[in-house]
């Protein structure tokens, strides 16, 4: 078998020039693949990362009960004891932080008009603790634990715009409590968002948690916010995590970030397809080419094939040699372009290259190139397959060659 | 060794090849016995059917009438399997063009028909060995078919027809790619293997320095055999004269 293997190795190099374009070809479709595979990487990595980071945090705790709430009373499913849940979930590995949320919805009034608003109510000190990103880029700052006497408030863009207010203006929130009575508060605001999507804008608000607790007459919260110390440690906590909420007193829900983030998800999915498109195009690239290097391959060989059914070789060892062969420069041809493209790679991230930014962003998206080792297998494994199915054609003729007309070959 | 049983019988061949819309009968009822040990030449102009009657001996290709027998096994019974293994086993070839495996040492190409029968590895070297030996070539053993002369490539590729011991070597035109010095070694040493070993060799060939070493002589001319002799008996009766005479 020895022999066999290297027999196949060395009829690889026997065209060296041949061989090496084929491997160029193999290589750069590998290294072809692994550079854009690396940028897909990187660039679902910084969403998801920005997804966590505007404040969806590693994981949340939920009421179970919570998903089947009213939308008008929503504190009623809300979480009752929450500073001793969060003290439970604090003390676990790689959590950083818990930021309380409350979820409420109501009208907003300027005194002339009211318009419906999704509310979040937020405590400043844990959020920013966690690191998430500030909510404010429009104009004005963000919300404050220490401000005195009046309420502030966040609004979006579009319900600045409907309302007619600015940073300074007043405006009046109501809501439904608990026990079902409409209450009101007057907000001051201080800072305009843009969230980037034009529906949100025109129902965007957000205050403190003692403000919407004041208006909701309930000291409960939706949610909680669970910050770790790096996303890789998701499902670690999360196991950690899940029997610990067992014994409350509420039944709870942990849910992790992947599970809430639907716009990352999609992007991901649009990604992993246009990525599936592309291998594919590679796949079939590398088989077409592959197959008529291989038939060239095959037919200067004809009288030595001719030769060794001769000499009683049995035709399965033609097809098994070809085949060999064939994946011996599929397994060479990836290694260079793994090779090929980290070096490539390497270079384009150290060259500091930024891509143009996307609509609705107004600064440049640095481009880098992950090296995912999966993407170098899955690849690898690709080319590999290819290569061989390539093959399967030409063994085949190889294998049926008449002898007495292959030994005549000229 | 004196020649005494029946190793090769062609029994009323005939093989005929498709051209466009007629056919060319390559060899016409042809019957013939090699004996165990023999040294026979087949003779012939090109066009003859010395090569076609090799490869219907060597089974690399089926009569399209008649029977060839080796070794008492009708070879036209054989499915293709059975005679990939008749000729493992039992027939090395040698070719006019050497046809050795470019990639692989002179070692390597004479211990490929042992790989093939899966004999193993130290057997291998110890018969590869013996082989080169016999063929004086052990000096070149590690040297690729490239690096060889013709002559030196063409006891490499008899050193592979007899390293798996078969009872009959085929040589079609051994001598062809060789100048005299090298063809008339080639002679000698097919010769001493055969008186040595026993070993039974056909060849096809029209070189004379061959045939003036060789005790058997089939000629061939248009697909018939005309003439089948000793070299002495066939003294005063040359190849001119068996032709003309069969002719008439």
């Amino acid at each position: 078998m020895s022999k066999f293997l290297l027999l196949a190795f060395r009829n690889v190099f026997r065209n060296r020039r041949r061989t090496l374009m084929t491997l160029l070809m193999v290589g750069g479709g590998v290294a072809g693949l692994l550079l854009a595979g690396g940028y897909f990487a990187f660039m679902t990595r910084g969403l998801r990362e920005d997804t966590i980071r505007a404040g969806l945090g590693h994981l949340q705790i939920f009421t179970t009960d919570h998903f089947k709430r009213d939308e008008v009373k929503v504190l009623d499913t809300g979480i009752e004891n929450w500073r001793q849940v969060a003290s439970t979930v604090s003390s676990a590995p790689h959590v950083r932080g818990i930021a309380p949320r409350i979820e409420f919805y109501g009208m907003v009034s300027n005194g002339i008009k009211a318009v419906g608003f999704m509310g979040s109510a937020v405590d400043p000190d844990a959020e920013s603790s966690l690191g998430f990103a500030s909510q404010v880029t429009g104009t004005g700052r963000n919300l404050s634990s220490r401000s005195s006497g009046d309420v502030e408030a966040l609004i979006g863009v579009g319900l600045a715009k409907s309302m007619n207010v600015k940073v300074g203006d007043g405006l009046t929130l109501l809501a439904m409590t608990s026990d079902g009575a409409l209450n009101g508060v007057d907000v001051q605001i201080v800072g305009i968002v843009k969230t980037g999507i034009a529906e949100m804008d025109a129902r965007y608000l957000r205050i403190t948690l003692p403000a919407a607790q004041r208006l909701l007459q309930s000291d409960r919260v939706t949610n909680l916010v669970v910050g770790l110390d790096a996303t890789e440690n998701t499902d670690v906590v999360y196991t950690e995590l899940a029997p610990r909420l067992d014994g409350l007193s509420q039944q709870m829900t942990l849910k992790k970030w992947i599970d809430l983030a639907t716009y990352y998800n999609q992007v991901h999915t649009m990604f992993n397809g246009i990525f599936l498109f592309m291998g594919l195009i590679v796949f079939l690239m590398v088989l077409m080419a592959s197959i008529n290097t291989l038939l060239m391959a095959m037919l200067e060989r004809i009288r030595e094939i001719g030769t060794m059914l001769a000499m009683g070789t049995p035709r399965s060892w033609i097809v098994a040699l070809f085949m060999l062969e064939a994946t011996l420069l599929g397994i060479l041809g990836a290694a260079i372009g793994v090779g090929g493209g980290n070096l490539l790679g390497s270079l384009l991230n150290a060259a500091g290259l930024h891509m143009p930014p996307p609509p609705g962003y107004t600064v440049n998206i640095p481009f880098r190139v992950l090296h995912v080792p999966t993407l170098m297998i899955g690849s690898s494994i690709m080319v590999v397959i290819s290569l061989a199915l390539a093959s399967i054609l030409p063994a085949i003729r190889a294998s049926r060659l008449q002898i007495a007309e292959a030994l005549a070959h000229v | 060794m004196a020649p005494t049983d029946s190793l090769v019988r062609v029994d009323q061949v005939t093989r005929k090849f498709s051209l466009d819309h007629s056919a060319v009968t390559a060899l016409d009822k042809i019957s013939l016995q090699i004996h165990a040990g023999e040294f026979l030449a087949i003779s012939g102009p090109s066009g003859s059917g010395k090569s076609t009657l090799l490869n219907l001996i060597g089974c690399i290709d089926k009569p399209t009438s008649g029977r060839i027998l080796i070794a008492g096994t009708d070879t036209s019974h054989l499915n293709p399997s059975q005679t990939s293994t008749l000729r493992r086993e039992k027939i090395g070839f040698v070719f006019q063009t050497f046809n050795l495996i470019p990639v692989f040492t002179a070692a390597e190409n004479v211990e490929y028909p042992l790989l093939v029968q899966g004999v193993s590895a130290n057997e291998r070297r110890k018969r590869v060995a013996e082989a080169l030996e016999s063929v004086g070539l052990s000096s070149r053993a590690q040297q690729r078919p490239d690096l060889l002369s013709g002559g030196e490539r063409q006891r490499v590729a008899v050193a592979r027809a007899i390293v798996h011991r078969p009872s009959l070597v085929l040589a079609d035109e051994p001598t062809a790619n060789l100048d005299t010095l090298n063809a008339t070694h080639l002679i000698d040493l097919m010769r001493d293997l055969n008186r040595a070993l026993g070993l039974t060799f056909i060849f096809s060939t029209h070189d004379q320095r061959l045939l003036e070493h060789t005790p058997r002589i089939a000629r061939l001319t248009d697909g018939r055999i005309v003439g089948d002799s000793h070299p002495d008996q066939s003294k005063g009766a040359p190849y001119e004269q068996v032709l003309a005479a069969c002719i008439s």
